[in-house]
This record gives C-alpha cells, sequence and structure tokens, in this order.
C-alpha cells in the first residue's frame, strides 16, 4: 500500500484499536473473571464459577427466543423483501433512486422512537383508532407477533437492499439467453435469476440475523417485558452490575457474529455485496 | 436458390424507437442451409432484425413467417431458434459443460422425448437396467444430454474445458462455448449477433472460416449480424447491405463486390473509386475526359452516370500505351501489392499493383471494359 495512505489510515488504527480492539479483549477478560460489582480490585482473579450461567433456563430460553425470532425476522424478510426488491427491479419507473429511498425513509427517524410509535399503535386505544375508526394491527401489543413485526420492519429494508444490488448486478443478456434457450419465464427466474442473486440474499440475511439476534430495545419495547431476548439478559446485567455475567453472554453472542462473518466471505470473496 | 425452401420471410416489417425508424418496411426471404449476412454500420437496424427474429421485440407492422407460420406473437422460448450473443451470455452460476447443457436440462419430459427419440431413450436404459422403471428413463436421458453436450464441446474443440468455470476462459473459448449451448440443441435457426467482434484479428480470422465449415457441415442456416464487410464477404452466401431501417443491396459477396447497387454500397464494401461519368452512348463511357469501352450496362445516351473501378483493377502500363496518366502521390507497401495514391486531372485515384513505383514518378493506367461497373446517379447527391 501506498505510504501517504497509510498515515492516513492511521487516525482509523487508533480508533479501531481503543475502541473495538481493546473493548472486546477487556470483554473477553472480564467474562473469565469474578469481577462485578461487589468485588473490590484486590480480589480480582479468574474465575468460572459463573459459566453455570449459560446452563440456566432463563438463559438458555433467552438464547432460544433470540435464535427463534432472529430466524423467523430473516425468513420473512426474505419473502417480502425479495419480492420488493424484485418488484423495484422491475419497475418502468425512471428515478429507482427514488423507490430505494422509500424503503430506507423509516430509518431516518430514531429507532427507540419508530418502535415506541409502533409499539403505541399496536395497543388498545391509540392515535390511529381515532383517526381510523378502527384498530389498524388489533391488540397485538406485548405479544410475539408485535416483537416479529417491529423486527421486521425495521430489518427487512436491509435485505432489499443488498438483493436488489445483487438483481441489479444480473446481465440481462443472461435472461435473454435463458428465454432464447427454451426457459419459460418462471423457469428462468428460478435457474437464472435466483441463483445469481443468492448472494445478496445470503449477506441480507446476514445483516438482518445478526442484530436481530443482539438486539434488545425491540423486542423489550413491543413485547412489554413478556418476552426476554439474551440481548435483554445482557442488558439487564450490566445494569445490575453483574459484569463478567454480561460479559460472557456478549462473548457467547460475538462468537455467532463472528461465525456469521465467516460463511459470508465463503459467500461472497470479493465482497461486492457488501457495496 | 430457386429451388430452395424459404425458412424465414420477413414482410414489410417495421420498428421504430421513440419515434426514429430503426426498420423500415423490410421484406426478406431466407433459405434452408445458407450463410445470410446482415451488413451495416450500427444503428442501421440490421440487430433489431435479429432480434425480431429471435422474439425479443416484436415488429409494429408486418409479418415474421417462419416455416410458413406467423410467429410475431410468439414468445423467444417458444421458437425453434437459438442465438449466440454479442457479449456470449454465459451464465456464471455453471461451469462449462452446465453452460452447454443448460437448454436441454430445462425442457419438458415430452420434448426431450422426441428430441432424442424412444428408441435412442430406451438403448440407453437397457445399458443401466429396467427401463420401465421412471427414474431410469429420467438417468438415460440426463446420459443424453451430456453425451450431446460434450459432442457440441467437442465440434467447438473445448472437450478439456468441461469443468471449468466460465470466468476461467478466454474470450474466443467463451465464444465457443456460447455457440456449444446454441448448437447443441439442433436449432434451425442460428442466429449470431457480432459474436466475433471482441476477439482479437488472428483468432477472428480463424473463427470464420469455423463458422462457415460448421455452418456447411450441420445444414443449419445461420444469420449472421456484422459491420465488418470482410468477415461478411469471408463467410456469407448472400449479403444484406442494410443503411437507416432500409435494404440497400441483397446479393452474393461477388455481386455486392463487383457491382454495387449505390455510392453507399459501393464505400462500404471495401476500398473504391468512384467517379463522374457520362454514358456517351451503347458501349462507351467517358470519365476523367477520356472515352473508355465498356459493357453490359444500359443507360439513355449522355446519361449522367457514377462509375466505379476497384483499385485492383486498374492495369498499369507504360505511359505511352495507357489511357490515362498520372503521378504517383502516395505509395504504400502492403506485403502483397503496393497501394498508390495516383493523381489524373485534380482526381486522386487508388490502385492497387505488383509493379514498384516512386511518389512523383509518372504512372499509366488502363481499364479493361468488364471491370468498367457504373451505378444510376442518386438523386440529391
Amino acid at each position: 500500500m501506498n505510504k501517504e495512505f497509510k498515515v492516513l489510515a492511521r487516525p482509523y488504527m487508533v480508533w479501531l484499536s481503543v475502541l473495538v480492539f481493546v473493548p472486546i479483549l477487556a470483554m473477553i477478560l472480564i467474562s473469565i473473571s469474578n469481577l462485578n460489582s461487589s468485588v473490590s480490585v484486590g480480589e480480582l482473579m479468574i474465575s468460572f464459577s459463573h459459566f453455570k450461567l449459560l446452563l440456566e433456563s432463563s438463559t438458555l430460553i433467552a438464547f432460544r427466543n433470540s435464535l427463534v425470532f432472529a430466524t423467523l425476522t430473516t425468513l420473512l424478510s426474505f419473502v417480502l423483501g425479495y419480492f420488493i426488491a424484485y418488484e423495484i427491479k422491475l419497475s418502468k419507473f425512471k428515478n429507482k433512486f427514488i423507490l430505494l429511498t422509500i424503503v430506507i425513509l423509516p430509518m431516518w427517524s430514531n429507532l427507540i422512537l419508530r418502535t415506541e410509535s409502533l409499539a403505541n399503535i399496536m395497543s388498545e386505544n391509540n392515535i390511529l383508532k381515532s383517526i381510523l375508526g378502527f384498530n389498524l394491527f388489533g391488540n397485538i401489543s406485548g405479544t410475539g407477533v408485535a416483537v416479529l413485526f417491529g423486527l421486521v420492519f425495521t430489518y427487512m429494508p436491509f435485505m432489499i437492499l443488498s438483493v436488489y444490488t445483487a438483481l441489479e448486478k444480473i446481465d440481462f443478456a443472461l435472461e435473454e439467453a435463458a428465454l432464447d434457450l427454451g426457459l419459460s419465464p418462471i423457469k428462468k427466474f428460478w435457474k437464472v435469476v435466483f441463483p445469481l442473486s443468492l448472494k445478496g440474499v445470503v449477506t441480507g440475511s446476514i445483516m438482518v440475523f445478526l442484530p436481530t439476534l443482539a438486539g434488545f430495545a425491540i423486542p423489550k419495547i413491543l413485547s412489554r417485558g413478556r418476552i426476554v431476548f439474551i440481548g435483554t439478559i445482557i442488558e439487564n446485567k450490566f445494569v445490575y452490575t453483574n459484569y463478567n455475567h454480561g460479559a460472557l453472554l456478549a462473548v457467547v453472542i460475538l462468537f455467532f457474529i463472528l461465525g456469521s462473518i465467516l460463511l459470508l466471505t465463503k459467500f461472497d470473496k470479493e465482497g461486492e455485496t457488501l457495496l | 436458390m430457386e429451388n430452395k425452401k424459404p425458412l424465414i420471410e420477413l414482410k414489410n416489417i417495421s420498428k421504430s424507437y421513440d419515434d426514429e425508424v430503426v426498420v423500415n418496411d423490410v421484406n426478406l426471404t431466407i433459405y434452408e442451409n445458407e450463410f445470410l449476412t446482415l451488413l451495416g454500420p450500427s444503428g442501421c437496424g440490421k440487430t433489431t432484425i435479429l432480434r425480431m427474429i429471435a422474439g425479443f421485440i416484436k415488429p409494429e407492422a408486418g409479418e415474421v413467417i417462419i416455416n410458413g407460420k406467423i410467429f410475431n406473437d410468439l414468445p423467444a422460448y417458444a421458437r425453434p431458434i437459438h442465438t449466440v450473443f454479442q457479449k456470449y451470455a454465459l451464465f456464471p452460476h455453471l461451469n462449462v459443460i452446465d453452460n452447454v447443457a443448460f437448454g436441454l436440462n430445462n425442457r419438458s419430459w415430452e420434448y426431450l422425448e422426441s428430441f432424442f427419440g424412444k428408441d435412442k431413450i430406451e438403448k440407453e436404459a437397457k445399458e443401466l437396467g429396467d427401463i420401465s422403471k421412471k427414474t431410469i428413463i429420467r438417468k438415460a436421458i440426463k446420459n443424453l444430454i451430456y453425451k450431446d453436450s460434450e459432442q457440441a464441446l467437442k465440434l467447438v474443440k473445448l472437450e478439456g474445458f468441461k469443468k471449468r468455470k466460465v470466468d476461467q476462459l478466454s474470450g474466443g473459448q467463451q465464444q465457443r462455448v456460447a455457440l456449444a449451448r446454441a448448437l447443441v440443441n439442433k436449432p434451425q435457426i442460428l442466429l449470431l449477433d457480432e459474436p466475433l467482434a471482441a476477439l482479437d484479428l488472428k483468432l477472428r480470422q480463424n473463427m470464420q472460416y469455423e463458422l462457415k465449415e460448421m455452418q456447411r457441415n450441420l445444414g443449419i442456416t445461420f444469420l449472421f449480424v456484422t459491420h465488418d464487410q470482410e468477415e461478411a464477404m469471408t463467410m456469407s452466401d448472400r449479403i444484406v447491405v442494410m443503411k437507416e431501417g432500409v435494404i440497400q443491396q441483397l446479393g452474393t459477396p461477388k455481386s455486392i463486390y463487383n457491382e454495387p447497387i449505390n455510392r453507399y454500397v459501393a464505400n462500404f464494401i471495401g476500398e473504391t473509386n468512384i467517379l463522374k461519368g457520362t454514358y456517351i452512348k451503347k458501349d462507351t463511357v467517358n470519365f476523367l475526359g477520356v472515352d473508355f469501352k465498356c459493357m453490359g450496362y444500359t443507360f439513355n445516351d449522355n446519361e449522367e452516370v457514377d462509375v466505379v473501378i476497384r483499385p485492383e483493377d486498374f492495369d498499369v502500363v507504360d505511359t505511352d500505351k495507357a489511357k490515362l496518366v498520372g503521378e504517383v502521390v502516395f505509395s504504400l507497401f502492403k506485403g502483397v501489392h503496393n497501394e498508390y495514391e495516383v493523381l489524373v486531372k485534380n482526381e486522386k485515384l487508388l490502385v492497387h499493383t505488383y509493379e514498384s513505383y516512386e511518389v512523383g514518378q509518372p504512372i499509366g493506367l488502363t481499364i479493361d471494359p468488364y471491370e468498367i461497373h457504373m451505378m444510376k446517379v442518386e438523386k440529391g447527391e
């Protein structure tokens, strides 16, 4: 690499070390220590006794919830998001950038605010009901459906964008070649378009799966605290200063993330679908 | 050509994009087993015609008739036609052999049964086991597809490349795979859309001969689109020269080269000299102030005509025996022959000859009567 570029990269390297590598290292160290608010500095030592936390049923249920909801969210985002991305690609609309902007428009407002509003219109009495005269969502606030809706609503744009990018890259001549070789339009989709857009699907899935798996705000707000995700537990552990417990669970999540990224690099060697 | 069966007939077809007419009332008949080339500069409508035959575009007016049936509304996938695309359009997610087998792999059971013939399938199935079982028949058909695909790869000289990914192939090899992918389906008509444009000169020349050879051996009608007149000359049985959506001339390479119908065709097909002349009387034409004997043309006496003389049709002679005497103003050694620009009465002539002259030397030229070609003067010039 060019020498000048190396110099330019230095601030970022400092940033990366101070705010990413050091914290991760600290988190790993804390996860194998006995650090919590009742331990003074002199008593600090390596400890594995809190590892039993991983087998507690509350932890396992939270992991299960996170995994189930992350999987469902990813599947729903894939089915709906692929359809929307494909429609955008097919649309004759001149300025597709505007369509894509509409897709990401909700992201311009604050996540917590957006989720709180969603929880509000999902509850029994809300402003939307007084305008429409009926309850659009029924009274689903606090249920799993509400959480799932919120997660899909929040993370599907990532799926749409990455699938759309992959679809746009498919040379139209390939589709013509498929028709020319005798494939019906439906067969053409399954044999040419879909396989060539898989990279986008994989990237999109990971971009939906990871934040859903590790997140805590959306389930906490939309389930009214009834459905516990692993993120919720980690947050609580840190709030109640059980640092080693929180760190341990965070490290486990970290392994999930690293595994996913490994999967991604296997599918997408050039990193082209990551924009 | 008269006794040949017409395979594709285009009747008064037209197509325009945003008020710009790209194909204007074209009539064309393509016969069985011929190599027909659509030749013209980009934007002359040749690719549009090809795409209308392939079924990617619908003509606004007129009829596309294939095997006597009107094909206007038939979608591309239902036509017995395959295309070799300009940029090959190979499927990047499949390897070479799967690309070739792609068309057949996605055909229906009934289609494949009539494609291979029941006997052939049963014969293949017998080697695999119980022919009453559906799975055995299916396996037999798969085997036949891949046997044919390998055969097609062999035809384009790529036997060893079966398992390669398409992005590991050179341009020429990708071209061959594209060709095999179309040919394995045994189409009646193969459409080729400037397939050699992206190849380097040597490779292009080799492919020209191979394509011609293949067309002759396989007995498939080739409809070839190109803007390269040399390519068209080398391969075609007949050439269609187009300009702005209209057919200018249709004929064998020889007739188009020797008897271009107008200035446009004459200029497009190779280097040439076009001179203003007067048709004095039968078998006599005057140009560059000299009367020449000519033959085979009839115009009105004293009518203005355009005279076409190919650079290689001049005979270089001693100045005292010459009909035209000029001065060499530019010379270029071209390997086989020398190319000269000769100034005769303020008119620059392009002359090819084996004799060598220096710039500034006088040179004498004559022309045989049968080498003088004349065209009606076009209006508006």
